[in-house]
This record gives C-alpha cells, sequence and structure tokens, in this order.
C-alpha cells in the first residue's frame, strides 16, 4: 500500500494539476474567442448566454458522473491520476477497460492497489494516455483540412489552403451543406443512440444465454423513464411556449431518471 | 442585423457588410486552427511524457513491451473508434468545437449531446458559421464545468465519499449513461420515426443473437449509424426527386 501512498502524493497532483489547468486555460481562451468573433458576426448574445447557461446545466449531472469514475479508479491508481485522465482526453467507458487491460499485460493480473508496483502504475498510466490519443494526433495533421473541406461542401478541397477560411463561411451558408449535411448528423445520432439502447434490450433477451430473457433490465427501465421525463419537459415546453425548459431538459430528465434507479434497483 | 436575431442565421454574403464579415470569419476560423494545434500539439506531449515523469518520481518506468502487448490487444480498438469518432463528430462541432472536445474526451456521453443540445436551443445548422461558434462555446464551457466539477470533487473527495459511495445511491451513478440515451431518443426518434424504428429493431435483432457484441456498443455505433445515415439517404433523395419532379410539372 505504500505504492499508494507515493501516487497520492504531492508530485502527482501537481503535475497532473498543472496539465489539467492548462486545458483549462485552453478552453477559456476558445470560450473568449468564440464570443467575441460571435458578437462581431452580429449572433445575438442573449443566445450565446443562453448555449453558455444550457451547456453549463447540461454538464454538471454528467460532470458528478465522471466524478465517480475518479473515485472508482482512486482505490488502485490514487487520486490524482484518474483525476487526470478523466479531466484531458478522458472518457468514463475507457478508462477501466484500458488499465485493467495494461493491468493484465504487466502480470499484476487486473487493477488492485494490493498487487500495484511503481513499473506496473507507469505502464497502466502511459497505455491510457496513449490509447486514446487519435483524434487530437488527426486534428492536429488533417483537422484544417477536413473542416474546410466540410465546410465548403467539398469543393474546396484542391484549393490552397490560403484561400480556404475566407472560402468557407460564404460556402458554408450554401443550402446543399444545410441540406442533407444536418439530416445525416440527426441521423448518426438516432444510430448512436438506437445503439445503446438496443444493447440494453439485447441485455435482457440474451445476456444470460441467446433468447433467455434473464438479464437485467434496469438500464432499460432507467431509459424508458429518461425518455417519459423528457417528453413531459417538451409538453410543458410546447404549451407554455417556456423556452427556458429546454435548457433543463435534458440534465432535469437525466436526473428524475437517475432517481428512479435508486428505486427500481431494490427491485431488479 | 435584424433579420439575423430574428432568424437565428447570420446571412454573411448577403451584402456589401457580409464580405467583411466573411473575412472576419475566415480569419478567426484560419486563428482558431493554428491555436489549436499549437495547444492540442502540446496537450499531446505533456501528456505522453507524464507517465515518464512519474517514472521517474516512482524511479519505475513504464515496461514498453507490455504497454506494446496491451496495445495490440485493446488499443487498436480504440485506434479505430478514434478515427471513427474523428470522422463522425468534427461535422457536429466545427474547428473550435472539435480541438477542445478531442483535447477533454467525453465526446458520447457528454460532449456530443451538449454540443447537439446547444445547437437545437439556438437553432443552428451543421456547417454554418454559426454552428462554429456555439458549439465551440458549448464545449468550452461543458469542459470547463467538467474541470471545475472534478476539481472541486477531488478536494471535497474525502468527506464526500461516504456520501458518493453509499451503496444507496450507486444505482443512480452505475445508470448515468441509460438515463442520457434514454432523454436523447426521446428527442431524436421524434425527428425521424421511421428510421428511428428500423435502427433501433435492427440492432435489437443483432445484440439479442449476437449477445457477445454487448460489450463493445461503442464499435456497434458504427453500423448502427451507417444504415441510420443511409436510411435517411435514400429518404432525402426520394423527398428530392419528388420536389424535382413537382418543379417540372408547374
Amino acid at each position: 500500500m505504500e505504492i499508494l501512498a507515493k501516487l497520492n502524493g504531492a508530485f502527482m497532483y501537481l503535475i497532473c494539476g498543472a496539465i489539467i489547468l492548462l486545458v483549462a486555460v485552453i478552453c477559456v481562451i476558445f470560450a473568449v474567442r468564440a464570443y467575441r468573433a460571435g458578437k462581431a458576426m452580429g449572433i445575438d448574445t442573449g443566445k450565446m448566454k443562453r448555449v453558455i447557461t444550457a451547456s453549463a446545466t447540461f454538464s454538471i449531472l454528467p460532470g458528478i458522473g465522471i466524478l465517480l469514475g475518479v473515485i472508482a479508479l482512486s482505490g488502485s491508481l490514487g487520486t490524482p491520476w484518474p483525476w487526470l485522465r478523466l479531466s484531458v482526453i478522458g472518457a468514463l467507458h475507457y478508462e477501466t477497460q484500458v488499465a485493467e487491460a495494461a493491468a493484465e499485460a504487466v502480470g499484476g493480473g487486473g487493477l488492485s492497489a494490493s498487487t500495484m508496483t511503481g513499473e506496473g502504475f507507469t505502464t497502466i498510466a502511459l497505455l491510457m494516455c496513449f490509447c486514446i490519443i487519435w483524434g487530437m494526433v488527426l486534428m492536429i495533421f488533417n483537422g484544417k483540412s477536413y473542416v474546410t473541406r466540410l465546410m465548403s461542401g467539398g469543393r474546396s478541397a484542391r484549393k490552397p489552403d490560403a484561400d480556404a477560411g475566407a472560402n468557407a463561411a460564404p460556402a458554408a451558408n450554401k443550402k446543399s451543406t444545410a441540406g442533407f449535411g444536418d439530416i445525416a448528423m440527426t441521423a448518426m445520432f438516432i444510430g448512436l443512440v438506437s445503439a445503446y439502447i438496443a444493447s440494453y434490450v439485447g441485455t435482457i433477451v440474451s445476456s444470460e444465454g441467446v433468447f433467455t430473457f434473464k438479464g437485467s433490465w434496469l438500464s432499460l427501465a432507467v431509459s424508458v423513464v429518461a425518455a417519459l421525463a423528457m417528453a413531459a419537459f417538451l409538453y410543458i415546453k410546447n404549451k407554455t411556449k417556456a423556452e427556458w425548459v429546454d435548457s433543463f431538459s435534458v440534465a432535469g430528465s437525466m436526473l428524475i431518471a437517475m432517481a428512479s434507479a435508486i428505486l427500481l434497483g431494490g427491485l431488479a | 442585423m435584424d433579420n439575423m436575431t430574428k432568424t437565428g442565421n447570420i446571412n454573411i454574403d448577403s451584402d456589401a457588410a457580409g464580405s467583411e464579415k466573411a473575412a472576419y470569419y475566415g480569419r478567426y476560423i484560419s486563428n482558431t486552427h493554428r491555436l489549436g494545434r499549437i495547444m492540442t500539439a502540446i496537450v499531446l506531449v505533456l501528456l505522453l511524457a507524464a507517465p515518464f515523469a512519474v517514472g521517474v518520481y516512482l524511479n519505475a518506468m513504464p515496461n514498453i513491451p507490455a504497454a506494446a502487448k496491451a496495445f495490440l490487444g485493446v488499443g487498436v480498438v480504440y485506434l479505430v473508434s478514434g478515427i471513427v469518432e474523428y470522422l463522425i463528430y468534427v461535422p457536429m462541432l466545427g474547428a473550435g468545437g472539435s480541438y477542445l472536445a478531442f483535447i477533454t474526451g467525453n465526446l458520447i456521453n457528454m460532449k456530443i449531446p451538449c454540443a447537439i443540445n446547444a445547437r437545437d436551443i439556438v437553432g443552428v445548422k451543421s456547417g454554418t458559421p454559426e454552428n462554429e461558434i456555439i458549439a465551440t462555446l458549448s464545449i468550452a464551457t461543458s469542459s470547463l464545468v467538467t474541470i471545475l466539477v472534478l476539481a472541486f470533487g477531488v478536494l471535497l473527495m474525502i468527506p464526500l465519499q461516504p456520501v458518493l459511495q453509499s451503496p444507496a445511491l450507486q444505482p443512480a451513478f452505475e445508470n448515468v449513461v441509460p438515463a442520457l440515451f434514454g432523454a436523447m431518443a426521446c428527442k431524436y426518434y421524434r425527428q425521424n420515426k421511421l428510421v428511428a424504428l428500423i435502427v433501433l429493431t435492427f440492432m435489437i435483432l443483432v445484440f439479442s443473437f449476437v449477445p457477445s457484441l454487448i460489450g463493445s456498443t461503442s464499435m456497434m455505433v458504427i453500423p448502427s449509424g451507417g444504415l441510420a445515415i443511409a436510411l435517411s439517404y435514400l429518404a432525402f433523395r426520394k423527398k428530392a426527386k419528388a420536389a424535382a419532379a413537382g418543379e417540372e410539372n408547374k
């Protein structure tokens, strides 16, 4: 357990805290630039403020969920490292799986503070960082040309970069870009949601053996409660014409569904 | 300008002032890419250097062969998923939003729904300058809130731990993702009920017949999303053809 004391030491907080602070500064810089650009381009500041409020309220509940991920990993990796991982490129879904695989590869038999060594920890830490850097790498080397191509509907793909930025704005307003592009994005999201909802149904139907119907129904029940709560929020919004309901509908639906999980958890 | 406020869409190439705004936006995007690439590179280097810095502190460097072995087992999945996420999510987030989202992570469970929620609230279209600004503001705010929640949480972790880890609350926190997707399903299924019904039915059959895929749900987003896009494209083409035929008849 001596290793855990080191992993919770001041040096670890310093190194992880410094990187997280840098990421926070980057977020502030991007937010301020976007707000100023929005004002200069004539976007209603009231709308931008609504976006900020809605995004902040939307993020609190998932943020608490991510914090629980930090707590879950802190027992074997200390607190600072999971804090860093889930603040920078982290993904709640991925971290435990990758850490477990690395722990197995170094011969620890799995994620556990009792079998953790210095070498085991640094190997796990490296793999946790390395496995999900690809989005960043692609943004560095290909982000500009990809975004430019998307915003100009593919037509400026063969143009020099120098004029791409200036061409992007007028082209972006063309009907063709906003036509199928928007439908495709909605479709992609329907696909994303369907994969997860279907996995909850699949869990009930076949997780304990194909078509045995013995799996846990809690995740599906929570999803249904969240959907019903969202339907209620949408109904209230449409009836009362209260636009502010939008800012809280997703977070509110999640909160209601998560609370229902406490009640339903006893029955499942 | 009044028109812009009313419609929620900036029409920057509609008048003389438009070209000035287009040039401004061009400079903004160009600077965003420069800043984004520099910041992303710095964070990437720091992140990959951190395990080695910790190695110096612990006097135990990472075991590279073991890391490579584990990467071949589990990391390759995330390589593919990282590329797919990049191809799919950049169009939703624009330049600024994408740099921030890929630096801060938690895309599927937080940043993407957050940006789409913000986009819907304001009523902007993908690929427009307005979407670029709104997505960047949304992702930056979301990331800052997450960083603050985690920072406060880590500070308060010792006194909070008994409450957060109480068995009574665990079902709630274990179901954050189902709660999120349930809420989003209600919102998005209404927009294209037929596509939603077909895709959901297909995916239920896939998971029911091959339950081992349940553990790889994030990868199954690829066929699910692909099917949804293909069906939407067929419907879009059919509608476009019908509209064209209507025009000809006039």
